[in-house]
């Protein structure tokens, strides 16, 4: 009874009236926010393209990775696998294998390698001059070049190859795909840790051009406290604030990818023709980009948060 | 409606604006509180409206313990106060309306309401034509009348003037000091702290004397001369 009481004129409008009321301050919380942004039209727009460049460093990196995994993954297909027949079969019968494999749905194309084919690449190779002249006794097995068709996994099919007769070997040379992959993992992860610190940036970004906003609008806040204002609805215009910063930070670090791409569409198709290659550049996916503009006001949110706190705290002892 | 018990405030850096104030104001009364610059006359005011804490003794408004008063619960305790500063305290960014209507948006109104409570308390202050203007653009009188119609417009039960008449003409300080005695007839309890000595003794008010932090004075309100210009 006796809180109840208390309170009673030392709190706000209870039930719909309270919605409206809230509603209302709600509007002129947003329309205040947006008046402060457009009363500086110079420092709020180099505010949001000092957050763009923060952003867009590390989503461009992000984009390039997924960009390059793509391409990767079009070099897989075009692996082969290199099969050794065991040594006793001749050529009749590695000549008989090869044209069955060509029948299987898994294989695209079969060039079958002779010893003495082998030893004469080998010795190319080796630059050992004409080494098949002096070796009298090819220790070279037949040797099948497979390739396989683009949607076959080639580990799959390379076990089932060892399983036939007459094969004593496949070597499915995936080690720098691996490597690559174990590389784009090192980078996915730099990105990671890179995208925090530039969130953290981000916020203390807007943290800092919010604190600068309070400085300008210092007189203005100490009056609304004065007559009442509650520390929420003091902070939030700032907190609108720093939302709008960090939405349309968001937007243009996304439009400087979107050119970026375009700017580089063009080398790009020149170098994947030179490789005979269709290589083209995606832009980032859709969660990416609400990823990027939504956190971004997000934490524009979070540092104006941070600085008002601290300012609210003077103002009320 | 006010009352001061034991009441020391000093700041950080040791000033000891005020030692062991004591008095208290009645619902309904008008009280001037003076004494010469520094006495202390502004750290009572922010005591009362909560701009400070006191480092010791009790401030008590309407029943309660301000001092004690919880962060969360100032904003609502200053929406019972209409505090009018020697500065205005305006907005100059912001129209004379908007400056008004500041109060009442913080409390959520609608705006067809605000507007009809501007314009009223425009029209108490005789500032109705002057809505539209930037307070820079009026005259220092002009602008401390928005500063009062801004006071009053949520009909505050306790009205504080710090020093309301210090940048004004006489004959605009006394038609001042006539709207706060309105304002009290009106029915709020109004305190205001001033050191134009001359005027209040012609006004015939309660006077609180304040020295060195200390009150050493109470004179109770003169018996009202017949003839008296503010009279029922």
């Amino acid at each position: 009874m006796a809180r109840s009481a208390r309170r009673s004129g030392y709190e706000s409008l209870p039930g719909a009236a309270g919605l409206r009321a809230w509603a209302r301050r709600h509007a002129f919380s947003l329309l205040s926010s947006l008046g402060s942004l457009t009363r500086q039209p110079i420092a709020s727009s180099m505010t949001v393209i000092v957050l763009a460049v923060a952003l867009t460093l590390p989503t461009a990196l992000h984009v390039t990775i997924d960009n390059v995994e793509r391409i990767g993954q079009g070099w897989e297909r075009l692996d082969t696998l290199s099969v050794f027949l065991e040594p006793e079969i001749s050529s009749d019968q590695a000549q008989r294998l090869a044209s069955r494999l060509t029948a299987w749905p898994e294989i695209a194309a079969v060039d079958p390698i002779s010893p003495d084919a082998g030893l004469v690449e080998l010795s190319g190779q080796l630059n050992l001059g004409d080494l098949g002249e002096q070796i009298t006794d090819n220790p070279l097995p037949w040797v099948l070049e497979i390739t396989p068709e683009s949607d076959v996994v080639v580990a799959t099919l390379a076990r089932r190859l060892e399983r036939e007769g007459g094969i004593d070997l496949v070597i499915v040379d995936l080690q720098w795909l691996e490597r690559l992959d174990a590389i784009l993992a090192v980078i996915q992860q730099l990105i990671s840790l890179l995208a925090a610190l530039f969130a953290i940036g981000v916020a203390f970004i807007i943290a800092n051009t919010i604190r600068m906003d309070i400085q300008n609008r210092r007189e203005e806040i100490e009056v609304m406290a004065l007559v009442g204002a509650t520390a929420a609805f003091i902070r939030r215009p700032f907190l609108y604030s720093g939302l709008w910063y960090g939405l349309l930070g968001g937007f243009l670090a996304w439009a400087f990818i979107r050119i970026g791409l375009i700017v580089l569409s063009a080398p790009v198709a020149r170098l994947s023709g030179s490789y005979q290659a269709d290589f083209q550049l995606y832009p980032p996916a859709p969660e990416v980009t609400a990823l990027l503009i939504l956190g971004s006001g997000l934490f524009g949110i979070l540092g104006s948060w941070l600085v008002v706190g601290q300012h609210l705290r003077r103002i009320n002892p | 409606m006010i009352s001061f018990e034991h009441v020391a405030k000093r700041y950080p850096g040791g000033i000891q604006a005020l030692s062991d104030v004591n008095f208290s104001l009645e619902r309904g009364e008008l009280a001037f509180l003076t004494g010469h610059s520094g006495a202390g006359k502004s750290t009572l005011l922010r005591l009362i409206a909560l701009l400070e804490r006191p480092s010791r003794g009790q401030v008590v408004f309407e029943g309660r313990n301000v001092g004690k008063l919880a962060r969360r619960h100032i904003p609502y305790l200053r929406r019972r106060i209409g505090v009018i500063f020697q500065d205005h305290r305006l907005l100059s960014d912001k129209r004379v309306f908007d400056n008004v209507a500041l109060p009442l948006m913080i409390a959520g109104l609608s705006y067809s309401e605000i507007r009809r409570r501007v314009r009223a308390a425009l029209d108490k202050v005789g500032l109705l034509d002057k809505e539209k203007m930037f307070p820079p653009m009026l005259s220092g009188g002009e602008q401390q009348r928005v500063g009062i119609a801004r006071a009053i417009i949520t009909k505050p039960p306790l009205i504080l003037a710090d020093e309301p008449t210090g940048n004004l003409d006489p004959d605009m300080s006394a038609e001042l000091m006539r709207y706060f005695l309105q304002l009290n007839e009106l029915g709020a309890t109004v305190l205001i702290a001033s050191h134009d000595l001359e005027l209040i003794r012609q006004l015939g008010q309660r006077v609180l004397v304040l020295k060195g932090g200390e009150m050493i004075d109470d004179l109770p309100a003169r018996q009202r001369l017949a003839g008296d210009s503010h009279g029922a």
